[in-house]
């Protein structure tokens, strides 16, 4: 029976949070940019996406009582960006999370969680996918 | 080839905490995190990556460059370790990204960027 999947004692896969806005601060992304090794000067870093995009939507999903989440069992497997352009400091972005899947194997729990930014105008700007392990 | 070598520190999870507002005790507090099973506070995977975004983003030309960026978080890093971070060309708008720790262990694996060339 290798392989099996079965869904989550607490499986929230499809579920979509509400919409979260996010301004984008120029103190607060130049702090950002000096804890990463990164020019303050060089405008808002990539990875920013961890706070503007991931940041403002994962709270959503581990404070979900259907989720069930134990922060405290919870690791981040994977991450991923991808960016149709760098938001500007200053800029206020909306961003919507996504349960894409939720799966337990042997176990272990495995929630992937996708979150889209778009900007102002409603244009795509980024997309984020984190993958969770929960441990037993 | 575009790298760097960081270690880790206490302050500098912290500053990470605060600049991000991920403020998960396992970075923050040795005694919290011993009772979750870590050996003390952790670096947090996105700090890796904002590191390791910072190495992509040299050798892409540029932070606008970057298209796409994945990491998988494969191990700890804890205050106190040594990460090299290093990004290497892996055809047309391909780098292949790697952290390894001072005992020669990946941290982050089959890591990798895309960017506009």
């Amino acid at each position: 029976m290798s392989g099996k999947v079965e869904a989550g004692a607490a499986g929230v896969a499809g579920r979509t949070y509400p919409s979260v806005a996010f301004e984008i601060e120029p103190e607060r992304a130049a702090a950002f940019a000096r804890a990463i090794g990164a020019d303050p000067e060089a405008g808002v870093p990539p990875t920013f996406a961890a706070v503007y995009s991931l940041g403002v939507t994962a709270p959503q999903l581990f404070g979900d009582p259907d989720a069930a989440v134990d922060f405290a069992r919870l690791l981040h497997a994977e991450q991923e960006f991808r960016w149709t352009r760098r938001p500007r400091p200053g800029e206020t972005v909306s961003s919507q999370g996504h349960v894409a899947s939720d799966v337990s194997r042997r176990g272990m729990r495995f929630v992937s969680f996708e979150t889209e930014t778009t900007d102002s105008a409603g244009e795509p700007l980024c997309r984020s996918r984190a993958l969770f392990v929960i441990r037993p | 080839m575009s790298g760097r070598a960081v270690t880790f520190t206490k302050e500098q999870i912290a500053d990470y905490a605060e600049a991000s507002g991920d403020h998960n005790p396992i970075h923050l507090d040795d005694q919290f995190a011993r009772t979750v099973g870590l050996p003390g506070v952790i670096a947090h995977g996105l700090l890796q990556m904002g590191l390791m975004a910072t190495v992509a983003s040299e050798a892409a030309g540029g932070p606008d460059r970057l298209l796409r960026l994945y990491c998988r978080f494969n191990g700890m890093v804890v205050p106190g370790d040594t990460v090299t971070f290093t990004a290497e060309p892996a055809g047309p708008g391909k780098l292949e990204l790697r952290a390894v720790n001072q005992r020669g262990e990946p941290v982050l694996t089959k890591s990798f960027a895309e960017y506009l060339e």
